[in-house]
């Protein structure tokens, strides 16, 4: 990205204060929204979300596997993102790695609880076929193809319309086996389960500019942050996880307020993202 | 596996000499200088393309032409079992050379000195034909960012099964075990650049597969075109012209 003019930055924190964004938005503004399921066929679920010009691709692929000894009764989820070189040229080679990394762990944090399993976003517990022995192995891709700011939610929203278009084959164990041994299991081509995404949580970032947060920043508004917190919200409005970036530090009561203000926004994104992944698949189906 | 049936068709019902669906589209990466997506069948390629912009690396830098970098990357989900290394593998390295020379070959860098162009490549679905994909969709991309050539570069894939030869081989077909020759071309120039072939083939044989090859170049060369004059009417259109 060029750099910015000291005008440049004053603009936009100025812009910021009094709710007038560079693009026209307020404050608490979305940019447009466009969601597209079953981009890649291949995939048990896929889905692609443009929110102005960041532009992110989510696969989940399924795979059998064997539970872990210590949860034996759900399934694994594991997520991985990548950015590709496409979305800004610093991200050839390794330099993507960085903020791959953050992203992913980022995901998660959010969407898969804690270590014990815990609160997770995602129920892993349907994803268990024969306890201990059989379970789902989700394999969770993000792939960041255009990069311009609030990558995080954009990936969110992706991993949710990738999982409400992901079918898993419905799978019968027909011989049961003793302790130790893998069952025999015959895997359907015909049924499909749909995956239940009610539980899923949206992620906001809220970017603090100056004194006050906004909602979906562009990289350039993102340069100018001091620093920002993103939260989960799931449509309970409980918060699932939340990460704070920027070194600058902020006061409590205004983590607070942010937490708040995420809540109200989470719930409007979270509805019209919904409405946007049904149009998706209904337009998909046809 | 039948490659070709009894009625003279192959696997996905095309016949010996027929091409798959093509799809292109513009301007896909608005960030980037100039962006495109291919589409050969079920395999899907985007590419971007930065510059002519400053050197990064001035220890790089030619005082009387343009420097030309590349970088092909697959993603996790691309093909049927997952990848876990997306790049620097040694068939992704390989691949960003073959680009970059054919790439660099057809662009005008002379015009251009000391300055930077970037090519990225990904893949997003894999289904045979990958090289060829990436350098139609680098073509297009640097013909969004404005980037000065002799001429469009052209790919295309053919293969030789059961004694007949094949146009455009998909996964299946590539993975049979006989001839892959993919060939980069110039269609106005009436020159081949690009010439690679793996597995053996009698040599009689190979002109024949050669020339297959190079008519799907032609072919694919006829469309991309359409695309750009699409392309700039629309742009044109948006000019108020």
């Amino acid at each position: 990205m060029v750099g910015l003019s000291i005008g440049e930055k004053l603009f936009i924190q100025s812009g910021i204060a009094q709710d007038l964004r560079c693009d026209g938005r307020r404050r608490l503004t979305y940019r447009p929204l466009y969601v597209e399921t079953g981009v890649i066929p291949q995939a048990n679920g896929s889905a692609r979300v443009r929110m102005g010009e960041t532009d992110v691709i989510a696969t989940v692929k399924a795979e059998l596997g064997k539970p872990s000894p210590s949860q034996p009764d759900k399934g694994k989820v594991f997520i991985h993102v990548d950015c590709s070189s496409t979305a800004a040229p610093m991200f050839e080679g390794r330099g993507g790695e960085e903020f791959s990394s953050e992203l992913s762990v980022a995901l998660q944090r959010c969407l898969l609880g804690s270590n014990s399993g815990a609160g997770a976003g995602i129920d892993r517990a349907s994803l268990c076929i024969a306890e201990g022995k059989i379970c789902w192995d989700l394999y969770v891709d993000g792939l960041v193809v255009g990069s311009d700011g609030n990558v995080l939610d954009a990936l969110g929203a992706a991993i949710k319309a990738a999982l409400s278009n992901t079918g898993l084959p419905r799978v019968h164990v027909t011989v049961a086996a003793p302790d130790g041994e893998q069952p025999e299991v015959d895997v359907s081509d015909e049924e499909f389960l749909q995956f239940d995404t009610s539980g899923i949580p949206v992620i906001v970032t809220l970017t603090k500019v100056g004194r006050h947060y906004i909602v979906d920043a562009t990289t350039e508004e993102e340069s100018q942050m001091s620093s920002a917190i993103s939260i989960s919200i799931n449509k309970k409005g409980h918060i699932c996880g939340l990460t704070k970036r920027g070194g600058t530090g902020l006061d409590p009561s205004v983590i607070l307020d942010m937490i708040s203000v995420a809540k109200y926004v989470g719930e409007q994104f979270m509805n019209r993202l919904d409405s946007e992944i049904a149009a998706a698949e209904a337009s998909e189906a046809e | 596996m039948e490659y070709l049936s009894p009625e003279g068709l192959r696997l996905d019902g095309r016949r010996p000499m027929e091409m798959r669906q093509l799809r292109a589209e513009i301007g896909v990466v608005p960030k980037a200088d100039g962006s495109a997506v291919f589409e050969m069948g079920n395999t899907k390629v985007i590419a971007a393309v930065y510059g002519p912009r400053e050197v990064e690396n001035k220890t790089h830098q030619m005082n009387d032409q343009a420097l030309v970098r590349c970088e092909y990357s697959m993603a996790n989900f691309s093909t049927g079992d997952r990848t876990r290394k997306p790049k620097g593998d040694r068939r992704s390295t390989e691949i960003s050379l073959v680009i970059r020379q054919t790439m660099e070959a057809c662009i005008i860098t002379h015009l251009l000195p000391r300055s930077q162009i970037d090519i990225f490549v990904q893949v997003l679905q894999a289904d045979g034909g990958t090289r060829s994909a990436c350098i139609n969709a680098a073509t297009l991309a640097l013909s969004d960012a404005g980037i000065p050539m002799h001429d469009l570069v052209t790919s295309c894939s053919a293969g030789y099964l059961k004694s007949t030869p094949f146009l455009d081989l998909n996964y299946v077909e590539d993975s049979a075990g006989g001839p892959d020759v993919t060939v980069g071309f110039l269609p106005k120039l009436d020159k081949v650049t690009l010439l690679q072939m793996d597995s053996k083939l009698p040599i009689g044989i190979l002109e024949e597969v050669m020339l297959l090859a190079i008519e799907g170049c032609k072919a694919v060369a006829g469309y991309i075109r359409e695309v750009l004059l699409e392309n700039t009417k629309q742009l044109e259109y948006r000019r108020g012209g």
